[in-house]
């Protein structure tokens, strides 16, 4: 069992001894029960730090932001960022670290385990306590969570509630870190892909219109982008505007940058953003589900890039994001790759 | 049937002239709408010229309306719409639509002197003010310009310039030491300290980069200028220009119908974010 | 007009409404989005509010200005598309999103009428229902001159009172709809009153977030331009445009040129909703950038809402739906925002 005191003295002490400029986790937020994300600067405020199975969110994101700001500075702290990642996130970190994105004195990792369960989908929680407010949610034994709900406890059998990707998690504790919290219990899912070979079992006509139906809802608010911590790029194939531009950018080389996709939200832009973002991701999506759970619309973002890392293991038995030291998948090449494409 | 504002008007390119090459380039065109039925507009205000499949681009407006046969823009190379302005030939077809913004208050500067300070492409904007107020002489003081840019090349209306002296005070500046030049060499706030320009009875209008509209109005305040007295023009992104889009939304302004003309006694009440 | 209309009656209502083309809210998985109803029986008032406002029926994410071809002698020629004939009728509209098109309608006033949007909401016939329980934990209308039970904005207001609805036509636009159905309404009894006025008391009990004090944050906001308060709020946002899509008051959009074909050019010029969230709202061709960052962002959104709009308009742009608070991935709390603000330095 992690225990949150144990969380809270160990980034008190990292803060007391300015080994890190700040910690990143999770907090109480003023409406409801999940949680929102925590930047706490001095040891006393290590009080408001919470881990229970409502943390769902990758803080890896604010890495990025972490960096940018830095980049953007003169004379930046170059302390490290204590961040509390699980399983999941800790892969993010890693594919970061790959990609020399970051480096690894940047960060300062607080790793908790999730054990036997995971965290929880706030949907999937409102339908099964239908219409009662959920105040708190602990994690019980083995495989349960309590939930206080006005002062009454209901206990809920863990698989009913867990996100839809801790069900199919190949992470539950994290594969990197510099304190790790909990026990390493290894959960190996019978069906690592099995939401996605839902979809394929569908014939081609079927899959054409569920993800018709479901990317026309598209509103394009770019919250699936925002929120994933690969999508880093300062010149996205979606902007009209480079970010990269300085004053001296000579003008024709703005005037030539191309618009791939219009801005309006028609079923073929939106198709061509989702699609070109999903293969954008192949290999270093690590399935931390928060595009599905940003989304206001419920599209299930997730599952194209989930295919995508289906793919990548079939193809070329690419693990994402576990081994800090291994390249890239699209940046490295075996003898034995498939070449069935090569006529 | 009520007029649709986003719609513009066919207007032809009558004259193309490079004002300054090089990597910067800046043009003047002339343009004459199609159908005549043109606008009337005040000097300071600004117009969306549209090139069909590129966008729009809100470029003020440097002819005075004294002037009816045609509109003037001077515009600099820097992004997509501009870039596609500077390939278009004579005779090209445009879309233009306004006139849009406030426009300077010169009714209101009967009898005083005028200081006009402009630096580089910011000359553009306070041409269509100067040249009222030197079709009216009678109406105002004395009318005097200090203008710089950085090298000899980069300053625009070379002739105009020329021909101007005939009629009023011109002082010019260029950043760094030419041979063959005469005048003032340093940056254009430097110049202004030097010619001293006198605040009795004077209103002083400035256009240029950021940091020389800075640097120009600390200037002019130790010279004695009051607030009211200095009047500058603000750029912002601009997209509908009639205040409905929020793009150049400052405070409780938007600039593209409540600006871009502002006296400093008003600008210092926005939030600084231009 | 005052009416009782039975719930059994209802549909058949509708059905004597199907010369109009009829929205309402349907339901998409567990969300409720507005669509166009082909079947009067399909409609449900049993529902919570819709993710998208009904602002999206009279200001679409997606309208096109005009269109431009090249005509014979190559040169550009263009065409206005005006939004077509559409006689509409917008069912479930809640009172919080019906008054936030009477602060949009501001904005597409003034000094130039804006056709597309007044073409669209001269049409549209706007039929509220009350809320008689909160649509979100998150409602705060209340403390931004709306209530649960307002009249702003709308041609008819419903009240569910169980088995009937209390219909009140305010504009002679409703009016006219009731008349289509004449014998489906009945005159309203001394207990049909009473039972709206206590539902009416009882709903606004129930909202159980506010802004306390609200009339001192726009002052208070006045002078916190430069505070580093900003810096603190946004550092978790994540630059997405969730808050601002949603927001049935937000109004800000961009122009863009779609190319069909280059050569013989023929193409549209759209508008497409933009918010002041997204790092390129605001950015110069030359790259400068007037808000850079987070802060400067969320500080735009809150002051244009609480405090710009105030006062060139006089009223909140916000009428507190709580969309932006339910929705925003990372919980930045609106209401929680404001409440610093007006402690901000006590």
């Amino acid at each position: 069992m992690v225990s949150l005191e144990e969380l809270k003295k160990e980034a008190q002490m990292l803060l007391e001894e300015g080994k890190v400029k700040y910690i990143v986790g999770y907090e109480r937020s003023t409406n409801g029960l999940m949680p929102v994300p925590a930047f706490i600067k001095n040891p006393e405020d290590v009080e408001r730090l919470v881990w229970d199975p409502s943390c769902i969110y990758n803080l890896t994101r604010f890495l990025v932001d972490e960096k940018r700001r830095k980049e953007k500075e003169k004379k930046p702290d170059t302390r490290p960022v204590g961040i509390v990642v699980k399983g999941c996130d800790s892969r993010a970190v890693v594919v970061l670290l790959q990609e020399k994105f970051i480096n690894r004195e940047d960060v300062f990792i607080l790793g908790v385990s999730c054990e036997n369960t995971g965290v929880v989908d706030e949907k999937k929680l409102a339908e099964k306590l239908k219409g009662k407010k959920a105040d708190k949610i602990e994690f019980s034994d083995k495989d349960h969570f309590v939930i206080t709900s006005n002062s009454e406890k209901i206990k809920i059998p863990a698989q009913e509630i867990l996100a839809e990707r801790c069900l199919e998690c190949r992470a539950s504790f994290p594969v990197i870190s510099d304190v790790l919290l909990g026990e390493k219990v290894e959960r190996r899912p019978d069906e690592p892909f099995k939401s996605v070979q839902k979809i394929e079992s569908l014939s081609k006509e079927e899959r054409w219109a569920f993800w018709k139906e479901q990317l026309d809802k598209c509103i394009r608010c770019y919250a699936c982008r925002s929120v994933c911590p690969m999508c880093y790029c300062d010149e996205c194939v979606v902007d009209t505007i480079s970010f990269a531009v300085t004053a001296d950018t000579a003008a024709e080389e703005k005037a030539q940058k191309i618009k791939w996709i219009e801005k309006s939200p028609d079923s073929s832009e939106n198709f061509v953003y989702h699609l070109v973002r999903a293969i954008h991701l192949a290999g270093r999506c690590i399935d931390c589900g928060e595009c599905e759970r940003a989304c206001p619309l419920d599209i299930p973002v997730r599952l194209l890039n989930k295919k995508l890392e289906k793919e990548a293991k079939e193809l070329f038995d690419y693990d994402v994001g576990f081994d800090p030291e291994k390249p890239s998948l699209v940046s490295s090449f075996k003898d034995e790759d498939p070449e069935d494409f090569i006529r | 049937m009520e007029p649709n504002p986003y719609i513009p008007t066919l207007a032809k390119i009558i004259q193309i002239k490079e004002e300054v090459g090089g990597a910067r380039p800046i043009k003047t065109f002339r343009t004459q709408f199609l159908h005549e039925n043109g606008f009337s507009f005040r000097c300071g205000q600004c117009a969306m010229l549209s090139v069909f499949g590129k966008g729009e681009s809100m470029i003020s407006i440097s002819s005075s309306p004294l002037v009816e046969d045609y509109l003037q823009f001077s515009i600099l190379k820097m992004g997509r719409v501009t870039s596609s302005l500077h390939e278009m030939q004579e005779g090209d077809i445009i879309g233009i639509r306004g006139p849009y913004g406030n426009g300077f208050p010169i009714e209101k500067w009967k009898g005083k002197n005028l200081i006009f300070i402009g630096g580089g492409i910011g000359l553009a904007p306070i041409w269509s003010v100067l040249h009222t107020a030197l079709g009216k002489k009678e109406n105002y003081g004395k009318i005097s310009l200090i203008y710089g840019a950085r090298t000899s090349q980069d300053l625009v209306f070379k002739e105009e310039l020329e021909e101007l002296r005939q009629k009023m005070e011109v002082h010019l500046s260029i950043d760094v030491e030419e041979p063959e030049w005469k005048e003032f060499v340093g940056f254009v706030p430097i110049n202004v300290l030097d010619k001293k320009p006198s605040p009795d009875n004077a209103i002083s209008v400035t256009c240029g980069p950021p940091i020389m509209i800075k640097f120009v109005i600390q200037n002019l305040e130790a010279l004695g200028f009051k607030d009211e007295q200095i009047f500058t023009t603000v750029e912002n992104k601009m997209k509908c220009g009639i205040g409905k889009c929020g793009r150049c939304n400052i405070g409780l302004h938007y600039v593209c119908q409540d600006g871009p003309v502002y006296s400093w006694a008003e600008l210092k009440n926005l939030p600084q974010e231009y | 007009m005052e009416k009782i209309l039975r719930k059994k009656s209802f549909p058949q209502w509708v059905k004597k409404l199907e010369s109009y083309t009829i929205y309402a809210p349907t339901k998409n998985g567990d969300l409720w989005i507005y669509e166009v109803i082909n079947h009067s029986e399909d409609i449900n008032l049993d529902y919570l509010n819709t993710v998208l406002s009904p602002k999206k029926i009279i200001f679409p994410q997606r309208e096109i200005l005009l269109e431009f071809s090249a005509s014979d002698d190559g040169n550009p020629e263009i065409k206005e598309v005006l939004p077509e004939e559409n006689p509409s009728i917008v069912f479930g509209v809640r009172p919080c999103d019906a008054k936030a098109l009477t602060l949009t309608d501001q904005v597409f006033g003034g000094d130039f009428d804006d056709l597309y949007y007044w073409k669209r909401r001269n049409q549209a016939i706007l039929i509220g229902l009350a809320c008689n329980t909160p649509p979100s934990p998150n409602c705060f209308c209340l403390s931004v001159n709306s209530s649960p039970h307002s009249k702003e904005g709308l041609d008819i207001l419903m009240t569910d009172l169980g088995d009937r609805y209390y219909v009140e036509s305010l504009t002679e636009k409703g009016n006219k709809l009731l008349n289509l159905a004449k014998k489906l309404f009945e005159e309203p009894k001394a207990k049909d009153k009473k039972d709206l006025e206590k539902i009416q008391l009882d709903s606004e009990k129930k909202i159980e977030r506010q802004i306390k004090e609200i009339k001192k944050i726009p002052p208070k906001l006045k002078g916190m331009f430069d505070s580093p308060f900003w810096d603190e709020e946004a550092m978790s946002c994540i630059r997405c445009g969730i808050c601002t899509y949603l927001c049935p008051t937000c109004h800000c959009f961009d122009i863009s040129d779609e190319v069909l074909s280059s050569s013989p050019l023929e193409g549209k010029r759209v508008r497409t909703w933009d918010t002041c969230q997204f790092p390129d709202f605001t950015m110069h061709s030359s790259g400068h950038n007037p808000r850079p960052d987070k802060a400067s962002r969320l500080r735009q959104r809150i002051m244009h809402k609480f405090q710009y709009f105030v006062e060139r308009y006089k009223n909140f742009q916000c009428t507190g739906c709580g969309r932006c608070i339910s929705k925003c991935p990372v919980g930045i709390d609106i209401i929680e925002v404001l409440d610093k603000v007006r402690d901000y330095g006590t």
